[in-house]
């Protein structure tokens, strides 16, 4: 009986050690899994962008769709480089406006998909269409400014509004929202309902790389042999895979990326700032700075009131929010200075160009709890407590929320940090039923056109499921100065400076939302392996430096990624 | 016998119907709307938002009412489907779990059994030398009174961030895809060595205490004195107190399957290890209601078989019930 | 846990004296008692003279401890000293209170099992069987994100009233022998009502086995609370060990080596649960001798 029982234990044992071998061994949505190990110094490993299992390659299913699906396999007409702040031709060549209501894209003739067929104008033709034919497309809002769509033969492709629209059409076509281009011949086989949604296990399209495995740890690419650009603009990547591996915490990743197994690691990383001493350090680590602030900024976060509350309703007590908080406290203390308090008017330092320094001289705040005292008087603020809402598990976000209440309590206010879980988080704010909160959507843009179509978005909904005007203010005189910029045409800068500087008074007058700090384009490299990263010295190439979605495709981290060379 | 298993079925299945019916209702409480939560991480106009809400509410059988979703929900789990998962869409539950239950049970059941009987042998052989009871004991106690966490943060800390002889997390090589090699299998092992110790170090203490208490007690006991007043070895007297201390700690295994369980998804957090416990917080925060029901699921069941499992051996290793006693109570 | 010994209760009450001598004289009791004393002061007095909020921002951050800062400083550049101390007396508080919930629980479902038994002992088996096999970590994650935020009652409630089925389960073990003995059957002749009897007769000559199950309770709520805390569903803004843990877990103090941050407070969790198990331990050989003769 002994012996049984021994030999039966050994064999459960042996069984439960060996069983994830065979149980996730042939998992994943690889149309050509060969592959079966990655060589280190062939493949270059990415972290920080994907926090679910790849299980979607849809690049209309924003937010859902798995790293590299728009950038390595997909790509938009033009790229947007926010450092040089101009646009990159890529599918195009060249975009204008021939007319106020028309604009002419022409386009690359030798570029081919990934099954062989060759892009055309049909196919621009067709992901511009679905504006108008489906209804669930990111993008919809534009079928109600196109009129028609006509191809000119095979590599142009001209675009008729009913109305004047830059700023949605620019939106559409550069930027971190660009629209990347789609197979005609392969998706006009799905229905208009499931465009947006449908997983596209076996994609097809015109970028750098192919997808080669999947599974729930990781995505793994392999380099085509086929990329336009080689033969155009003289890019190749020198990798043959890029894995990007799905994140666990935080401080995992950091440990990963320490002992080399991570070459980018786009994760926010507490410490970093301790760690990098660029290419001779013990670590080999680096960032886009050598010094504060390390990182370039990705977006602006906002302390974000609730207008339609009181006692937020009150413009007094807006600013004494405004004057009462310490963005270089948050900065030093709990970021280690890879974080930059943020401009009065809260533009991204790619809009520093656009600043109206004499309305921020004028008009702008900085910390002043004496002033904010002073403003909380006239306000009228009885004392009722107001939460700061964070979502549970940013845990940088949750230290800023209570050094937040920590300078709201020294002015009077009786401010209390909650740390709901990320949807009921959004949920609040989507349905208006919180007081404060951190938002940071305001993410980069070619023109400040986007920051402020966020801010006074018109009309608001009960539910603001578009997550635009957030904070619920009703301003229809900065709302018709933001759609006037709609209906400038991008030539008339004198116009559009004098719009933006109202809109940039205003602002400040009103306090719709209170710009703190810019979050980083967490941004780590590892040196071990590949070198050429980008970076501010003069001899680097400034291109971004992130994989997350909305950056990899359409703003120069392609670019980035070719432009790396193996260390030995 | 027979009657004996009969009952202990019968409030195995009584049991295991109201921990389902629990473990389908209480997702359920959870604040918020799962498919909007889905799409929070979009940012969408409120036409296309409005148009894919209602796509996904159909494709994930939300609409219907209460009664009816707990009807389906028994009608597809005998089916062997537990629905379709939100944080891997479209990816059915039972796939998302099975890439992960592997892991955990890779990790649980060595960690538990070994730790059993290594625990108990050297619980026994600690009872009786006063040398060995010295060394091993303050050992025993700090490693039972150790927080799981705190013990894999040091493993982790000493032997994988200082002295690099282990992997510091994942469950293996970003390097490898899962085929059936070597080089694979031994990636798999790295990996999986810390957290397996952390769980069998701290089971280790507590078995190895209990038994080195029982044994004893036993040693104690009428029988033991009578049999050594008989002239009996004593090696044939320690036989019978570690059949006899085996008992209540067999009992006491099946009573600690919670923490162990519990201790196996600090750990694994810990270690990023995607185990069950690991993914249990990942269906958490995306408010994926399938698939945390599907977890809870896979959990009581693993409990209740492993007590059945146990039940099973208690009365294979009892004398007084293979004999035949009833069981039960008066 | 696995140290619960299913000691019987045979021990006559012994004199009181007898008792204390061989309390004082158990080497188990005096240690265990003298490490969980000390930290308990600690953990009452000490809060007093460190900083008044151990979540200040005081100094340079991740500093080694050193002689202004006794155990070196945060990621934040807090005290870790000052929130050591503060953690222990949360931790202290949240165990007493989880410990004594579980311990009011566990007799009341216990006793009456034990005592009543038929259809309400099998009723109340199967609600211990249940709450042994529903995932408790889970269920806790998500009552959690029902409400905006927990705090030490919620926390102490929660580690109570799932902390409880093993004890109950043991307590009901020990009252079917006791049940059954002669003068309870007395005592239920003369008329005396259940409960009295249960409260009366049966309980004190179980008192030994209801204060090893509570320190045991204690321990263990300890140990859980550190872990719910650990996981991040403690109180959000208060200070406790486990969650300094998962601070000093969260902003990489393994990878940063800032060990000072997460080794205390390790080091005072095992010394105050492992110096309950041994209290537990060394007052089974008290009040029963034949344990006694052994070490």
């Amino acid at each position: 009986m002994h012996k049984h029982v021994k030999r039966a234990v050994a064999a459960v044992l042996a069984a439960s050690l060996a069983a994830p071998a065979f149980a996730i061994g042939g998992a994943g949505a690889s149309s050509h899994a060969t592959t079966t190990s990655f060589p280190r110094n062939e493949t270059v490993y990415t972290s920080g962008t994907a926090y679910s299992p790849p299980t979607n390659w849809n690049p209309l299913s924003i937010g859902a769709y798995a790293t590299g699906t728009i950038g390595l396999l997909y790509e938009p007409l033009f790229l947007y480089d926010p450092t040089a702040n101009k646009t990159v031709p890529w599918l195009a060549t060249s975009g204008s406006w021939t007319s106020p209501t028309s604009f002419d894209i022409k386009l690359r003739d030798n570029v081919t998909w990934s099954d062989g067929q060759p892009f055309t104008a049909a196919d621009v033709a067709y992901t511009i269409g679905l504006a108008k034919t489906s209804p669930t497309v990111p993008y919809a809002n534009l079928g109600q400014y196109i009129a028609d769509v006509q191809q000119v033969g095979k590599y142009e492709v001209v675009v008729d509004f009913s109305k004047p629209a830059y700023t949605q059409w620019q939106n559409f076509l550069y930027g971190n929202n660009a629209t990347p281009m789609l197979p005609a011949h392969v998706w006009s086989k799905i229905s208009a309902s499931a465009v947006a949604s449908f997983a596209n296990p076996h994609p097809v399209g015109t970028g750098p790389m192919l997808l080669d495995e999947a599974n729930a740890q990781e995505v793994a690419y392999k380099t085509s042999t086929h990329w336009w650009a080689t033969k155009d603009l003289g890019l190749k990547l020198k990798f043959n895979y890029l894995v990007d591996i799905v994140n666990g915490s935080n401080n995992v990743e950091l440990g990963q990326v320490l002992q080399g197994n991570i070459d980018l690691s786009n994760n926010f990383l507490p410490g970093i700032s301790k760690l990098v001493g660029g290419i001779s350090s013990s670590y080999g680590l680096q960032t886009y700075y050598a010094k504060a602030p390390y990182m370039l900024s990705a977006n602006t976060v906002w302390l974000e009131p609730n207008i339609a509350k009181a006692p937020m309703s009150n413009v007094n007590f807006r600013k004494a929010l405004a004057y009462a908080v310490d963005p270089r406290q948050i900065a030093s203390v709990v970021y280690s200075n890879i974080v930059q308090p943020a401009n009065p008017t809260g533009l991204l330092p790619n809009l520093a160009s656009y600043v109206d320094k004499g309305v921020v001289a004028k008009s702008g705040f900085s910390y002043n709890p004496a002033k904010a005292r002073a403003l909380l008087k006239a306000s009228g603020y009885k004392g009722r407590t107001i939460t700061l809402e964070v979502p549970n598990g940013w845990t940088d976000w949750m230290a800023a929320a209570q050094v937040i209440v920590g300078d709201l309590k020294a002015v009077g206010i009786n401010a209390r940090a909650t740390f709901p879980v990320y949807n009921t988080r959004v949920a609040d704010l989507t349905n208006g039923t919180y007081d404060l909160a951190l938002d940071n959507n305001a993410g980069p843009s070619a023109t400040p056109w986007a920051y402020y179509d966020r801010i006074y978005q018109l009309p608001i909904q009960g539910k603001q499921t578009a997550q635009l005007n957030w904070e619920r203010v009703n301003d229809p005189v900065s709302w018709a100065l933001v759609q006037k910029l709609g209906t400038t045409p991008p030539t008339s800068t004198a116009a559009l400076q004098s719009i933006y500087a109202q809109l940039e008074q205003r602002t400040l007058e009103t306090m719709p939302v209170i710009p703190l700090w810019y979050n980083g384009a967490w941004a780590q490299y590892n040196t071990t392996y590949w070198t050429n990263w980008p970076s501010a010295a003069p001899s680097s190439n400034h291109y971004t430096p992130v994989m997350w979605g909305g950056w990899l495709g359409q703003d120069t981290t392609i670019l980035a990624l070719a432009a790396l060379k193996t260390a030995k | 016998m027979r009657r004996y298993f009969a009952r202990k079925l019968l409030t195995y299945f009584l049991t295991f119907f109201v921990a389902v019916t629990l473990d389908w209702g209480i997702p359920r409480l959870m604040p918020g709307d799962p498919i909007a939560g889905l799409l929070a991480k979009f940012q969408l106009q409120p036409s296309s938002y409005a148009a894919l809400h209602s796509s996904y509410t159909k494709a994930f059988n939300l609409g219907e009412p209460l009664w009816r979703q707990y009807l389906d929900f028994w009608w597809a789990l005998l089916h062997g489907s537990l629905g379709t998962s939100i944080y891997a869409y479209p990816d059915p539950v039972t796939t998302v779990i099975e890439h992960a239950v592997v892991f955990t049970l890779a990790l649980l059941l060595p960690a538990t059994i070994l730790s059993y009987l290594a625990g108990n042998k050297v619980g026994a052989i600690a009872a009786r030398r006063k040398v060995l009871d010295n060394t091993v004991l303050p050992f025993s106690y700090m490693l039972t009174a150790t927080p799981y966490q705190w013990l894999a943060l040091l493993l982790a800390f000493v032997l994988a961030g200082v002295a690099h002889v282990f992997p510091i997390s994942g469950g293996f090589s970003y390097a490898l895809v899962p085929t059936l090699s070597w080089a694979f299998l031994w990636s798999l092992l790295a990996h999986w060595f810390l957290p397996f110790a952390t769980l069998f170090l701290v089971g280790f203490g507590g078995w190895a205490i209990g038994m080195r208490n029982l044994i004893i007690y036993e040693l104690d006991a009428d029988y033991a004195h009578f049999l050594e007043s008989l002239g009996a070895p004593r090696r044939l007297v320690r036989k019978y107190a570690y059949k006899n201390a085996r008992l209540p700690q067999l009992t006491g295994l099946a009573l600690s399957l919670g923490t162990i369980v519990g201790g196996a998804v600090v750990t694994e957090i810990v270690f990023n290890y995607p185990g069950i416990g690991w993914l249990v917080l990942q269906a958490i925060s995306s408010e994926d209601y399938f698939l945390l029901q599907g977890i809870f699921l896979f959990i009581i069941v693993g409990v209740l078989l492993a007590n059945f499992v146990v039940d099973v051996v208690y009365l294979l290793v009892d004398p007084r019930t293979r004999i035949g006693l009833q069981g039960g109570t008066r | 846990m696995s140290t619960d010994t299913t000691t019987s209760t045979d021990t006559t009450t012994a004199p009181r004296h007898e008792l204390v001598y061989f309390a004082l004289r158990n080497r188990k009791l005096v240690i265990g008692l003298s490490i969980v004393g000390f930290l308990a002061i600690v953990a009452i007095v000490a809060p007093l003279f460190a900083r008044s909020n151990p979540n200040a921002f005081v100094g340079p951050p991740m500093q080694p401890p050193s002689s202004s800062y006794l155990l070196g400083t945060t990621y934040f550049g807090q005290d870790v000293y000052s929130q050591l101390v503060n953690g222990l007396r949360q931790s202290f508080l949240v165990g007493v209170m989880g410990g004594g919930i579980a311990f009011v629980v566990a007799t009341a479902v216990g006793f009456t099992a034990g005592y009543r038994g038929g259809a309400v002992d099998e009723v109340l088996n199967m609600l211990t069987n249940v709450l042994l096999v529903i995932p408790t970590l889970a269920l806790l994650i998500i009552i959690g994100g029902y409400l905006k935020g927990t705090s030490i009652v919620f926390e102490a409630v929660f580690v109570g009233a799932t902390a409880w089925p093993w004890a109950a389960r043991a307590i009901r073990a020990q009252t079917l022998s006791l049940a059954s003995r002669d003068f309870v059957g007395l005592a239920r002749l003369s008329g005396v009502r259940s409960w009295r009897i249960v409260v009366g007769e049966v309980a004190p000559n179980m008192s030994s086995y209801l204060f090893l199950t509570f320190i045991l309770l204690f321990g263990n709520a300890i140990l859980i609370s550190a872990s719910y805390d650990f996981l991040g569903f403690g109180p959000p803004n208060g200070v406790s060990l486990g969650n300094m843990m998962n601070l000093a877990f969260a902003w990489n103090a393994l990878q940063l080596h800032v060990w000072w941050w997460f080794v205390p407070p390790g080091i005072a969790i095992m010394a105050i649960v492992g110096g309950l198990y041994v209290t537990n331990v060394g007052l089974d050989e008290v009040f029963n001798p034949k344990l006694r003769s052994v070490s």
